[in-house]
């Protein structure tokens, strides 16, 4: 036990007393910040597109394009007030916010409105209101050839940010086979939003006036056009009267298991490598023998996994923390806004599926910890473990797959067979837990994860004791599966 | 009480069908400092595993201690093993620290241990020093104190003066007369036959995994027959004289051409001594009569013949 808790500690302490791990802990929230914000960056850095449009059919398509993109515009801020006010009361309150909405015309004056009715005159302030991603301008020419130079850049427009260069041009000419011809010009082939949205609005102006010509109101195409289903979904009882509406409430923990099962996969993966670099570091070091020479095999093979699966609950003690701290105090202030929301934080730190997450963490951890410290024991360079690795990471990559189907169909076959293989059960039976299998399931499953966990750690000392004394390698390996080719 | 630190009887193994070790049996006396020797792959290292329950004996036992090898008699031996390093981001001190420990030193001890070490092998600058700033000479003196700091009873040391420059060898072997003289049982390896010779009471040559000799220094160089050395002008009756003594063989003129060396292997039982007698009796003008002491070397080559001198040889270039 003295070896076991030393060569343990002295692992933790490689990790855990420098400055590295408590940097690749800061960095953690950094780029969780940085990766949520860089599709936002991405959206505001991009240069306003100037586009202009030339109709040569005499539709007057300049100004419906004008006039729809103003309505589309008001629908999506109309969209976003709806959003929050679910974040502020019941549907009196939200309804009370899209009346005030619709009754003024200005759509940013309306948006203040909307919140202004509610209590919270300042929450529309972040609203995105004009949408100033694509601006269209008066055409500065007659035909497109007179605005290839605004397009390439020899010629420019003026705008309110100054003198810019056209991003693209839509011609609309009379067709004797369609309805109209559409010609775009950019010199951006790749992005094609704008050429989809003008399109579009253009295929649908044409199809309300078909519809008009067809002797409909302006009031019916809308109702028409308008048409929506009420659809309910029910949480399934066997008494119809206690089927209970599904929320997003309801949705979450199987959200939130496959997130759990994602981030096993992601923790095993980067701790089952950090054994095995240390180990290769090791053998290269020419360690192993020196610590033979006071501990046996055993001792130095779960000494090893011990420390390192020690600083990974260090990690996880100091995110349990964190994140319990900010729950605490976020569940508060969301209690005094919606006390309902406080229930999906009550989902993503539900106890039962956090404790199940350890156990897996834990059977996933001493197998693949194994697995990849036999392998670092047979090997004196990263390059000798490549070529061994490739299958355990085939091994190791195939439930992500699962992961993907279980987000759909936690309940199909082939998840729950995957669920019974031993290396995939922490990560698959994860996202199955939300789903209620049945308990002999759950049971017989950990059980075969649980011998196989033995089994591996067996395994894995025998190759370890082979590999640390070097009366084996990655050759015997790859000759004993005939993989290699060449007799070493 | 046993008298023995370590008792092998028969110890075989193979690896891979390929015999490695073959019924190698030997002691090593408390207090005495034993010699291991041969060329590299001789069966040394795989030996030792042995010997220390590293690994386990197709066939045979080793006995330490009197039992058989576990955690209690490990505690008990000090061991440098063939292929060392120590972790390159600790420092000296933490090293020194660490291995104590393992070793049961309670954590203040093997700290004052440590320092007093260091400063005994010249390295008291160094003990806050990580590894990978040390010289590979600094480093292997610390691998040293790594595996005694704990005051064994027993020390095996599997060749440890390879990657040493002969300043640190000579401190090596000091610091094993040292050890010996604290009454320490000492076991070492090595392909060198100097160091064997210098330090050893008791050697055991090793070649092709079977032990070829077990005995004191004495004895092994009893194995090689004395020579002696003679050169005279020619023309003189050197055959004559001298040939009823043992084997004389002309190794050829000097460059001037003006005396011939000969080589005379002696007969069993036959000194030095009668033969200068003979000579000084016969008026054999002699310019040179030199009696050889024999070394380790000649014993190993007289025990395994040329061959096995050679794959000597080759393992000295080796390292």
């Amino acid at each position: 036990m003295r070896a076991i808790y030393l060569i343990a500690r002295r692992e933790y302490l490689s990790y855990v007393a420098t400055w590295g791990f408590w940097l690749g802990l800061l960095s953690v929230p950094v780029f969780a910040t940085l990766g949520a914000s860089i599709p936002g960056w991405i959206e505001s850095s991009q240069p306003t597109r100037y586009f202009a449009v030339i109709d040569e059919t005499g539709m007057g398509l300049e100004q419906v394009i004008r006039d729809r993109r103003v309505e589309a515009r008001r629908e999506a801020v109309r969209d976003q007030v709806e959003t929050l006010t679910r974040f502020i009361g019941e549907e009196a309150e939200r309804q009370a916010a899209l009346d005030a909405f619709d009754a003024n015309p200005n759509t940013s004056q309306a948006a203040s409105d909307a919140f202004e009715a509610v209590g919270f005159p300042g929450l529309g302030e972040n609203l995105d209101l004009e949408g100033r991603d694509a601006v269209m301008v008066g055409a500065p020419g007659a035909d497109l050839n007179d605005l290839r130079p605004y397009i390439s850049g020899d010629a420019t427009i003026e705008t309110s940010e100054g003198p810019r260069a056209l991003y693209a041009a839509f011609a609309f000419r009379p067709s004797d086979t369609h309805p109209l011809e559409v010609v775009y010009l950019s010199e951006n082939v790749t992005n094609r939003d704008l050429r989809n949205e003008i399109v579009r609005i253009v295929r649908e102006h044409l199809r309300d006036q078909a519809l008009l010509e067809r002797g409909l109101t302006a009031a019916e195409v809308d109702t028409l056009l308008g048409l929506r289903l009420d659809v309910t979904s029910l949480l399934a009882s066997p008494d119809a009267d206690a089927d209970t509406e599904v929320t997003t409430l309801d949705r979450a923990p199987f959200i939130v298991a496959i997130i759990l099962g994602f981030i096993l996969w992601l923790a095993i993966f980067s701790v089952a490598n950090m054994l095995l670099t240390s180990m290769i570091e090791e053998k290269g070091g020419k360690i192993i023998e020196v610590l033979l020479s006071t501990a046996r095999f055993h001792e130095i093979l779960i000494g090893k996994l011990g420390g390192v699966a020690a600083m990974s609950l260090t990690l996880f003690a100091i995110w349990g923390v964190v994140g319990g701290v900010l729950t605490a105090l976020g569940g508060a202030a969301l209690s005094t806004v919606n006390p309902d929301l406080v229930g999906v934080l009550g989902v993503v730190f539900d106890p039962v599926l956090l404790g199940a997450a350890l156990i897996f963490f834990i059977a996933g951890y001493l197998m693949y910890g194994a697995i990849f410290l036999a392998m670092g024991s047979l090997c004196d360079t990263l390059q000798d473990a490549q070529t061994l690795m490739s299958p355990v990471i085939w091994t190791l990559m195939l439930p992500l797959l699962f992961l993907f189907f279980s987000l759909e169909a936690s309940d199909s076959t082939v998840v729950r067979i995957a669920s019974w293989v031993p290396v995939w059960t922490p990560f698959v039976m994860m996202a199955r837990l939300p789903a209620d299998p049945p308990l002999w399931e759950v049971l017989g499953a950990g059980a075969l994860m649980v011998f196989t966990t033995v089994l591996v750690l067996w395994a894995a000392a025998a190759v370890f004791r082979q590999g640390a004394l070097r009366q084996a390698d990655a050759d015997t390996v790859r000759r004993w599966f005939k993989l290699g080719g060449k007799k070493g | 009480m046993t008298e023995y630190a370590l008792v092998v009887e028969g110890l075989t193994k193979s690896f891979g069908g390929k015999p490695a070790v073959r019924e190698v049996s030997f002691k090593a006396a408390k207090g005495e400092i034993t010699g291991f020797l041969g060329p590299n792959g001789a069966g040394k290292t795989t030996t030792l595993r042995m010997s220390l329950g590293v690994i386990g004996p197709d066939r045979g036992r080793a006995e330490l201690f009197g039992r058989a090898p576990d955690a209690a008699g490990m505690d008990r031996v000090g061991f440098l093993p063939e292929e060392r390093g120590v972790y390159r981001k600790m420092t000296a001190e933490a090293v020194i620290v660490f291995f104590a420990r393992l070793k049961g030193v309670p954590a203040g001890e093997a700290r004052r241990r440590a320092r007093d070490y260091l400063e005994r092998f010249g390295l008291a600058d160094a003990a806050k020093k990580k590894i990978k700033e040390l010289s590979k000479g600094m480093a292997q003196k610390v691998q040293i104190i790594a595996a005694i700091v704990h005051e064994p009873e027993f020390i095996i040391l599997d060749e440890p003066f390879s990657g040493l420059d002969p300043v640190n060898q000579a401190l090596l072997e000091q610091m094993i007369r040292e050890q010996a003289e604290a009454g320490r049982t000492v076991l070492f390896s090595t392909h060198v036959m100097e160091h064997a010779e210098r330090l050893c009471d008791r050697i055991i040559l090793m070649a092709r995994g079977q032990k070829v000799f077990d005995g004191t220094v004495n004895e092994a160089l009893a194995q090689v027959p004395r020579q002696v050395l003679l050169a005279a002008p020619p023309g003189e009756p050197v055959e004559d004289v001298l040939s009823g003594f043992g084997e004389l063989v002309n190794e050829g003129e000097d460059e001037d051409g003006a005396e011939i060396n000969w080589r005379l292997t002696l007969n069993a039982g036959i000194e030095s001594q009668a033969v200068l007698r003979a000579c000084v009796e016969a008026g054999l003008k002699l310019t040179h009569f030199e009696p050889r002491r024999p070394h380790l070397h000649d014993a190993f080559v007289a025990l395994v013949g040329e061959e096995g001198a050679r794959e000597l040889e080759a393992s000295a270039e080796d390292n």
